[in-house]
């Protein structure tokens, strides 16, 4: 194994954690990009290295969430059971698939869903809360300065759907899903963009570890390097956290819509 | 519905507690990490990435418990198929 810098691999963790954090996601969507392609890590001690990162993420912008009130619990564990089997099922198809194919339908997903977030980026899903707006047995309320906002889940059939995808790409491709998670509940099932990312941080941690210990047991983590990563995403991440609170939503939105593209194309790239 | 909407405002404990173990969990695996890098010792790092891990599990632990504690049938359903899911996950890994 090649021996990369620990500074380097503190600065990309940091980088990684901080954007992750601030989106909701686990940050593994450019963690495992920048240690191949950059780094010249081997791909699978990379995807290892990212689902731990992607753990220590989502558990310390987790804990801010939480605290904000922001997480919500039950549509988070109901989304949690599609995550898990998607995780399984998508670890059984990915012998079935190319490397080109899983590239390409992954660039695809991601430019689809950067367009679809960049064209709602104007769209509110919240109401004003009334005492006569019930939000459901998944809904919730969400403070923004003085006033709270009530919503409802909707679609929630797509939501598990999402979940699923996202598990299985988890599985696939060794992130956290959050990039397909948060932009799906946000534009499908009306859940507020802060609490979409709010209740994927505290999804994603599960997601990546059901695979972790997996990789973990091939011996595919590379020691020094995850912890180094590791060491890098925990302060940024909880930075990220808090700061995502000083982000308007839209920008959230927009940030989101150039990720998903940015990536998206870097990964057509890979698959051609 | 006033049940549920009751239930819905309540977990406010239970959710201290996750942050409690989250953050427990975070720093053990912090600390030993940065030990391990420093001191060079690979039992450290091995050690520090294991409790990160299992930090998920444990908030699923915590999470099915106070469903249970609260009497919230359906969500604690709900929480325990993740615990199995979580669970044999770790028994493919161990049986390797």
């Amino acid at each position: 194994m090649t021996a990369v810098p620990a500074g380097l691999l503190l600065l990309t963790g940091a980088g990684t954690g901080l954007v992750g954090a601030l989106l909701g996601i686990g940050g593994g969507v450019f963690l495992v990009p920048i240690l191949t392609l950059v780094l010249g890590v081997p791909i699978r001690a990379a995807i290892a290295a990212s689902l731990i990162s992607v753990i220590a993420t989502a558990s310390a912008s987790a804990t801010v969430n939480l605290n904000r009130g922001l997480v919500n619990m039950r549509l988070g564990l109901v989304l949690e059971v599609a995550t898990s089997v998607g995780g399984l099922a998508g670890g059984i198809t990915a012998a079935h698939l190319t490397h080109r194919q899983l590239f390409l339908t992954f660039a695809a997903t991601l430019a689809v869903m950067g367009v679809l977030m960049a064209a709602r980026s104007r769209r509110r899903n919240v109401l004003p809360d009334s005492s006569a707006a019930e939000p459901g047995l998944l809904g919730g309320r969400l403070r923004e300065g003085s006033t709270t906002y009530m919503y409802r889940v909707k679609r929630l059939p797509v939501g598990l759907l999402a979940s699923l995808l996202a598990g299985a790409i988890s599985g696939l491709l060794g992130l956290g899903g959050g990039i397909v998670k948060v932009p799906f509940l946000n534009t499908f099932c009306g859940i507020p963009i802060r609490v979409a990312a709010a209740t994927s941080t505290f999804m994603i941690g599960v997601t990546a570890a059901a695979s972790a210990f997996i990789y973990f047991s091939r011996g595919d983590v590379v020691l020094p390097m995850a912890a180094a990563v590791c060491l890098g995403a925990l302060p940024a991440s909880l930075l990220g956290a808090h700061l995502s609170d000083r982000v308007q939503a839209r920008s959230l939105k927009i940030l989101m819509a150039v990720v998903l593209l940015a990536v998206g194309a870097r990964m057509a790239v890979a698959g051609l | 519905m006033s049940a549920g909407r009751a239930s819905l405002e309540r977990p406010v404990s239970l959710e201290r507690t996750i942050e409690v173990v989250l953050t427990a969990g975070l720093l053990a695996s912090a600390a030993l990490l940065l030990a391990g890098l420093t001191l060079h010792r690979p039992a450290l790092l091995k050690w520090g990435i294991l409790i990160l891990m299992s930090t998920p599990v444990a908030r699923v632990v915590v999470v099915t418990v106070g469903l249970l504690r609260e009497k919230d049938w359906l969500f604690a359903a709900v929480s325990l198929w993740i615990l199995a899911v979580l669970g044999s996950s770790l028994y493919l890994a161990s049986g390797r």
